[in-house]
């Protein structure tokens, strides 16, 4: 279990500059999602914690010991590759057991250790199979084996689950938080999807263009965004966010109201307007008002609402819950 | 880079210019002496240089026969290579396309057909019961039924990329099996006739063993059956045989020049799975 | 109910069947018979398997099977080894990389006669570039082409220059296919470059080697080009090799004869590439 410190970083591919100044401390234990658009430069912050990429400035401590520039074996690392990486032309035993194999260590050892991970993953019945005939939620977990058999002081999760079908993928955030649970380890995951950060998070790093934009706890996040990136980037459906005459209004440059924050009312509000979408999704439904001043009101409310397009509704926000920016 | 690649690339760009492109120079330098001077075969440069007289004495040779040789190898390469395009592309659509038992006899034929030596003696009795042994037309046929294993294995694999809605929306607009063909798959196979063509069109040009069996004797001769035969004639003229040499190095050198690429992608095919 | 007339009809096959059927497969079937002959073309007397016998008597027809086979497994070995790592070396990223490949490729496509005769033209024992050099550096140079012992070895390493460019080329793109995630997990794992190249490189470029190896064997098997322009089999019969043999043969009017080595050949192609294939294609690997 060990603190990952990154301090200072920065990274320019030749001339171009796409990181600077980013301080981060990850606790020993936590699992820490880094989060955000394609491009935000999540992937490349993972790998320069690996070793796989270097950094151009700045320190990187795991466990308190400086491991700037030390190759990635000897970082006391694992990573699980959103590809998985499994050779395929060896079995799931010889594919968890790769590494102690490298390292020479005993024949008997690595029977063992492999066994022991096999265990904890349930791919006992597996271990003679080859990569192709194993489903997408198997190879994941051989994956992850094959970093748990290195007994790494962090882990490290590159978009594990995007090649998942979406049923896998809400079943494999389950057992990577339980896994979590049973090991204790500290572990750094990216992803590109905020429902994966907000579910399986301690804590949530949301990186926007090489900056980091907040971090925080996933309900900090949701309640107190710093910026109007990480308010419209959290949560689902995304915060209405507007700018200009009604901002000016509520004495902001930008203003925003999550769509479940926000209530109707047929006799009167603070927004007036006409339904001209509805999506019916069951327990909820998502409307689409068209009010006057405003490109479009996205409101959430209880799925069944007698309401048809066409309807006029008043709307008004939850006190407490507006977001301004300036 | 780092200082160790450039370090390695030097010296593998020393290596490789004694070792591969030396004795190109060599043959370049020697092709342009005098005779006496390319008898004593030493890498200098010419004292004087010839390369327009020896050019023109090399043409000349037994009644510009090079001339000669090269119309014939034009004409066979042209011809079988356009044969070779069409009926290749023919038949690696059908097999492509059509899922039927036939299949796998054709595809037994065309692994028959990169594998087994040609029987050649048995090749001559069959061209001479037709009428077709020491012929320019019989020469073609020949280069066709040798070419035709990689060609349709080239095509196959291209077509399984162009997808079938295309095909099925012609149909749907009335087109007729000839039509979709030529008007739909044709056009779209561009890149791998460029490579088949390209491939072929040097193999045919470079092809010794062949005319040296089935098209024997003066009227008939290739480019390289020219240049075997002025070994003997150029004996003791090293310049002339060298630019022989060179004057037959030159097509595949222009194809390469403008087509490497296409050249690379048709001989790689089957590398890398899919 | 009509039926629906395939858009892919089968006549499309026909021409290049029947162009591939009259001069392939016709001569390859007859020629299982009349290798059984004494032939002159116009009359075929059975005599059995004289032929046969013969081609395992004579010293000199023994000469040119087991010459095959060495040149074969020589050129085809070599080949394999050496073309992965130029193969490798040419995409590490070296200076003056592209040219490189430029440069290691362009004699595949160059005309093997011409080669033949460049390449007798440089070994010739006292004359040729090669020994001259060595001399210039001391060392006495052999008779590349006329030492008896030597011939075949020599025209060996002319066809692996000639050749060796079209195996590198075929392994580059067989690289090119290889992920780099698997690399960066064996770097994670702490692999040395030995047991990267081995343990990754090495089985995961399979189809690669797969075609070189079968590729250069066959036409190693069939080689006759280059030995006919460097040596025409000699000296004496030193360095003929089964294609040459036919060709003498066939010259000898000994047609028969001629047509039982092109069965053999045959056989040889087939025991030893089919094997091959089978035995590589069990140990499947799937990307």
């Amino acid at each position: 279990m060990s603190s990952v410190v990154l301090s200072n970083i920065g990274k320019s591919f030749g001339s171009l500059e796409v990181m600077k100044g980013v301080d981060l401390t990850v606790e020993a234990g936590e699992f820490c999602v880094f989060v955000g658009p394609s491009g935000c430069g999540k992937s490349t912050l993972l790998r320069m914690i690996s070793g796989l990429e270097t950094s151009s400035a700045g320190q990187i401590f795991i466990d308190g010991k400086e491991v700037t520039g030390v190759e990635p074996s000897a970082r006391g690392i694992a990573m699980v590759f959103q590809s998985y990486a499994l050779y395929p032309h060896l079995t799931v035993r010889e594919n968890i057991g790769f590494g102690l194999s490298l390292a020479r260590r005993p024949k008997a050892e690595i029977e063992e250790k492999v066994k022991q991970t096999a265990d904890i993953l349930q791919l006992s019945h597996l271990l003679d199979r080859k990569p192709k005939a194993l489903s997408g939620g198997q190879r994941q977990r051989v994956a992850i084996g094959r970093a748990i058999i290195r007994n790494p002081k962090v882990f490290l999760f590159d978009e594990p689950l995007s090649n998942l079908d979406a049923s896998l993928r809400s079943q494999m955030r389950f057992e990577l938080t339980e896994l979590h649970a049973k090991l204790g380890a500290t572990m750094i995951y990216v992803t590109h999807d905020q429902v994966e950060a907000m579910t399986m998070a301690d804590k949530i790093v949301v990186l926007n263009g090489g900056r980091i934009e907040q971090i925080g706890a996933p309900m900090t996040l949701y309640n107190h965004p710093a910026t109007p990136f990480v308010a419209g980037f959290i949560g689902s459906p995304k915060m209405n966010l507007f700018e200009g005459e009604i901002a000016e209004r509520e004495g902001c440059r930008t203003y925003g109201i999550r769509p479940e924050h926000i209530v109707l009312s047929t006799m009167q509000g603070k927004w007036q307007g006409v339904v001209k979408h509805i999506e019916r999704l069951g327990a909820d439904t998502i409307l689409h008002l068209d009010v006057s001043g405003l490109p479009s009101l996205v409101v959430r409310t209880d799925g069944d609402r007698p309401i048809a397009v066409g309807k006029m509704l008043f709307a008004s926000p939850v006190a407490g819950k507006e977001h301004s920016y300036v | 880079m780092t200082r160790r690649q450039l370090y390695t690339g030097v010296t593998a760009l020393a290596a490789s210019a004694v070792i591969f492109i030396l004795p190109f120079l060599f043959i370049f330098i020697t092709a342009a002496k005098t005779k006496q001077d390319a008898a004593r075969l030493t890498f200098t440069l010419p004292a004087e240089w010839r390369l327009w007289d020896n050019l023109m004495e090399v043409v000349e040779a037994r009644n510009y026969m090079l001339l000669l040789a090269y119309f014939n190898s034009t004409v066979i390469t042209v011809a079988s290579v356009a044969l070779l395009v069409l009926f290749g592309a023919m038949v690696g659509y059908v097999l492509q396309r059509r899922s039927s038992a036939w299949n796998k006899l054709i595809y037994a034929c065309v692994l028959a057909g990169l594998m087994i030596p040609p029987a050649v003696v048995p090749t001559i009795w069959v061209l001479q019961s037709l009428g077709l042994f020491k012929t320019i037309s019989g020469m073609i046929l020949i280069q066709i039924a040798y070419g035709l294993a990689f060609s349709i294995l080239l095509f196959r694999s291209f077509i399984a990329t162009i997808p079938r809605d295309l095909d099925e929306a012609a149909i749907i607009d009335g087109a007729k099996p000839l039509q979709i063909f030529f008007r739909v798959i044709l056009p779209l196979l561009k890149p791998v006739t460029v490579t088949v063509i390209v491939v072929q069109s040097i193999a045919i040009f470079n092809d010794f063993t062949n005319p040296l069996y089935y098209l024997p004797g003066r009227e008939n001769v290739t480019v390289q059956l020219t240049l075997y035969n002025f070994q003997s004639q150029f004996q003791t003229q090293f310049n002339l045989l060298f630019m022989n040499i060179l004057l037959v190095t030159i097509p595949p050198l222009i194809v390469f020049i403008f087509f490497n690429r296409q050249i690379v992608a048709g001989m790689t095919a089957g590398a890398v799975k899919g | 109910m009509t039926t629906r007339k395939s858009p892919y009809p089968y006549w499309f096959v026909l021409p290049a069947a029947v162009i591939f059927i009259v001069l392939f497969m016709v001569p390859t079937f007859a020629s299982l018979w009349f290798s059984l002959t004494r032939w002159d073309l116009v009359n075929a007397e059975f005599i059995g398997v004289e032929n046969y016998r013969q081609f395992f008597r004579e010293p000199f027809l023994i000469q040119g099977l087991v010459n095959t086979i060495i040149y074969a497994v020589l050129t085809s070995g070599t080949k394999t080894v050496l073309g992965l790592l130029l193969a490798v070396l040419l995409t590490s990223g070296i200076w003056a990389q592209g040219f490189l490949r430029t440069v290691v490729f362009f004699p595949v496509l160059v005309s093997t006669i011409g080669v033949g005769i460049t390449s007798s033209v440089l070994m010739h024992p006292t004359r040729g570039l090669i020994n001259v050099a060595l001399a210039g550096l001391g060392i006495h140079g052999p008779g590349w082409l006329t030492d008896p012992a030597l011939a075949l070895y020599s025209i060996v390493l002319v066809d692996l220059w000639k050749g060796i460019g079209l195996a590198t080329v075929i392994y580059i793109a067989g690289l090119a296919s290889i992920s780099p995630d698997y690399y960066e997990a064996a770097r994670i794992d702490g692999a040395t470059r030995r047991q990267m190249f081995f343990r990754v490189t090495v089985p995961l470029v399979k189809p690669a080697t797969i075609t070189v190896v079968t590729l250069s064997l066959i036409g190693g098997l069939r080689s006759f080009d280059l030995i006919w322009a460097m040596t025409r089999g000699g000296p004496g019969f030193s360095s003929d090799v089964l294609a040459s043999v036919i060709y003498k043969q066939y010259q000898a009017g000994f047609y028969g004869l001629s047509t039982a080595g092109n069965v053999i050949l045959f056989i040889l192609i087939g025991l030893i590439v089919l094997p091959l294939t089978a035995w590589f294609n069990r140990k499947e690997v799937d990307l």
